[in-house]
């Protein structure tokens, strides 16, 4: 590939600083090449994944989550794996190589993000970085780099604990009630029904209510939709994976009910006043209509405003926990 | 960036943000990104002139050409329609795909390529799609889990369905375009007249040159007597209109009960 000629110019992208709110967090997981998957079949990685780790990473100022914890235990999980030929201590990759390794693991998680999966440590040492795990954290930085300069994404550590990352937008994300009632996101439009259902509700929201609000838009459990599919499915499947919704059963109820509420992701993304403006949308009337919904979102918005009085992102960096 | 007279973009959140929501919705079509684009500068530089989209999109792609991705447009098989999508050049594959889908559902996805570029018509059928699921690799599938998969594919735009039959949406072929041509060479279709990879389309019946449906619809537009270009006989097929943008806004069609142009012409 002809992209050490590109490289030498990366530095100079890198330092041009086009506008001012550009925060570099330095992301930290590396993977292997995707390109692998579908052009051979399923071979390992470049590098031998269990490659001993005897050297230190990098001298580098380590910001969030602690990096070198992280490796350490990316390592013990890597452990269990079938080790396959050492290598011999790696030599320096060049820096062109590391580059590269960027430019696939800023893809990587841009696509995990779009698809709404789990961005996760390990997932990205396996399929992105492999054998350039000494260098991850310079990976990691670089990537996060061009993500908030081109994309106004930040790659967060979300969790320490599961190792989780999460792209969060540094821009306000005003698109969603807009998106959502065109029908080019159905999929909002749905989502954003059903949690301000449950919002307005106050608690969580039963199915048979949830399917009484969704048959207005002429869904039903037991029909297919042409854009949705199984919309049942949908909801309490995939939408609960994507952490949007939980569906739990009620307790102490016969025969079995299940009821839906606000998922970690959903209060993460959406904002009270989002729902509220949807809700005044769709119901042509004022979000004052629901004066002690509308009451919190707005305690909602000033606090989240207060947390983050320079910051565009109205949500706040996610706990590390 | 080899010549000197060559700037880079400027990256600001008009663009960022555009490139966002871009990114969050795979594909889109042009009216689309016009509506979009509106809306990015609506939200960060109210007073600013609106770009051409043409340049707007040239602007960013400068930028991210040092990344290996750019926004890539292409055309729909069916009935001409402009549409985008954010493109990794640097893979040859199914880079895209393989994040989400296991092994044998990749496999599928193999398969059911092979079978569509194989095709007079650019079609695969179910039913010969389904009868390869013995061949997998990885987990085994059966047929009914199988049919759930091609499905999938139809709802995140890499498979299009009509009538039972199977071909590639125009996302696929933007994102795989280099991939297919590399990887089944001696298979692959060609323009004529676009000289890219063809999938549905005409062909003529005394030389088999082909033509995708917007070329045609282009190259004999208001033409009487259409001709094969290569051998000059007579064109046998129904020529299909040039999509026109402003048209189908005023009739109000919605894309989704648009009848396609697509009929079985070879």
């Amino acid at each position: 590939m002809s992209e050490q000629s590109k490289d030498l110019s990366d530095p100079n992208f890198a330092a041009e600083a086009p506008s001012s709110e550009v925060h570099s967090s330095p992301g930290v997981p590396e993977g292997v090449p995707p390109s692998e998957t579908l052009a051979e079949p399923q071979s390992p990685p470049l590098g031998p994944t269990a490659a001993p780790q005897a050297a230190q990473p990098p001298q580098v100022p380590s910001d969030e989550g602690d990096p070198k914890a992280l490796q350490q235990a990316a390592e013990e999980g890597r452990a269990h794996q079938a080790p396959s030929a050492a290598q011999p201590g790696p030599a320096p990759p060049a820096p062109a190589q590391l580059v590269q390794k960027a430019h696939e693991l800023m893809w990587y998680v841009l696509v995990k993000d779009q698809k709404k999966m789990i961005i996760w440590f390990p997932d990205m040492v396996k399929d992105v970085i492999g054998s350039y795990k000494k260098w991850c954290r310079s990976i990691l930085r670089r990537t996060s780099l061009i993500l908030a300069r081109v994309f106004g994404l930040h790659l967060r550590l979300t969790s320490l604990h599961t190792m989780e990352f999460a792209l969060v937008k540094a821009l306000e994300p005003e698109e969603l009630d807009r998106v959502a009632l065109s029908n080019r996101m159905p999929m909002t439009g749905l989502l954003l029904m059903i949690l301000s259902l449950i919002y307005v509700k106050g608690r969580g929201a039963r199915e048979s209510a949830v399917w009484n609000v969704l048959r207005i838009l002429g869904l039903r459990p037991w029909k297919k939709h042409s854009t949705f599919g199984d919309v049942r499915k949908l909801i309490t499947e995939e939408f609960v994976q994507q952490n949007y919704l939980k569906y739990q059963r009620v307790p102490y109820v016969e025969p079995p009910e299940y009821e839906f509420f606000w998922g970690s992701r959903a209060s993460r993304e959406i904002t009270k006043l989002q729902i509220m403006e949807f809700l005044a949308r769709v119901f042509k009337k004022d979000p004052q209509a629901w004066p002690s919904r509308y009451r919190e979102a707005l305690e909602e918005a000033r606090a989240l405003r207060e947390a983050n009085p320079t910051a565009h992102c109205p949500r706040s960096s996610v706990s590390e926990d | 960036m080899q010549s000197s007279t060559k700037r880079m973009g400027i990256m600001t959140d008009v663009h960022r943000r555009f490139l966002q929501l871009l990114m969050t919705h795979g594909v889109l079509e042009e009216w689309d990104m016009k509506r979009l684009q509106r809306h990015c500068y609506k939200v960060h530089d109210r007073h600013a002139t609106v770009d051409k989209l043409e340049d707007f999109i040239n602007n960013i792609n400068s930028v991210l050409e040092s990344l290996y991705i750019e926004i890539k447009r292409g055309v729909t098989e069916d009935d001409g329609r402009p549409i985008y999508a954010l493109v990794n050049l640097a893979t040859t594959s199914v880079s895209k795909m393989a994040t989400d889908f296991a092994e044998n559902e990749l496999d599928l996805f193999r398969k059911a390529l092979e079978l569509i570029i194989d095709s007079e018509t650019g079609f695969a059928s179910s039913t010969n799609i389904l009868n390869l699921v013995d061949q997998l690799k990885g987990k085994k599938m059966r047929k009914k889990e199988a049919e759930q998969v091609l499905q999938k594919f139809v709802q995140n735009k890499w498979l299009i369905e009509k009538e039972g039959e199977f071909t590639l949406h125009g996302r696929a072929i933007l994102e795989m375009e280099q991939y297919i041509r590399e990887t089944y060479p001696d298979a692959v279709k060609i323009c004529n007249i676009c000289h890219s990879l063809l999938i549905q389309g005409q062909s003529c019946e005394t030389c088999g040159i082909r033509m995708h449906l917007p070329c045609v619809a282009k190259y004999f537009q208001s033409n009487a007597e259409p001709r094969c270009p290569h051998c000059n006989d007579y064109w046998p097929h129904e020529i299909p209109e040039v999509f026109d943008p402003e048209k189908e806004r005023e009739s109000g069609i919605s894309k989704s009960n648009k009848k396609s142009l697509r009929s079985r012409q070879h």
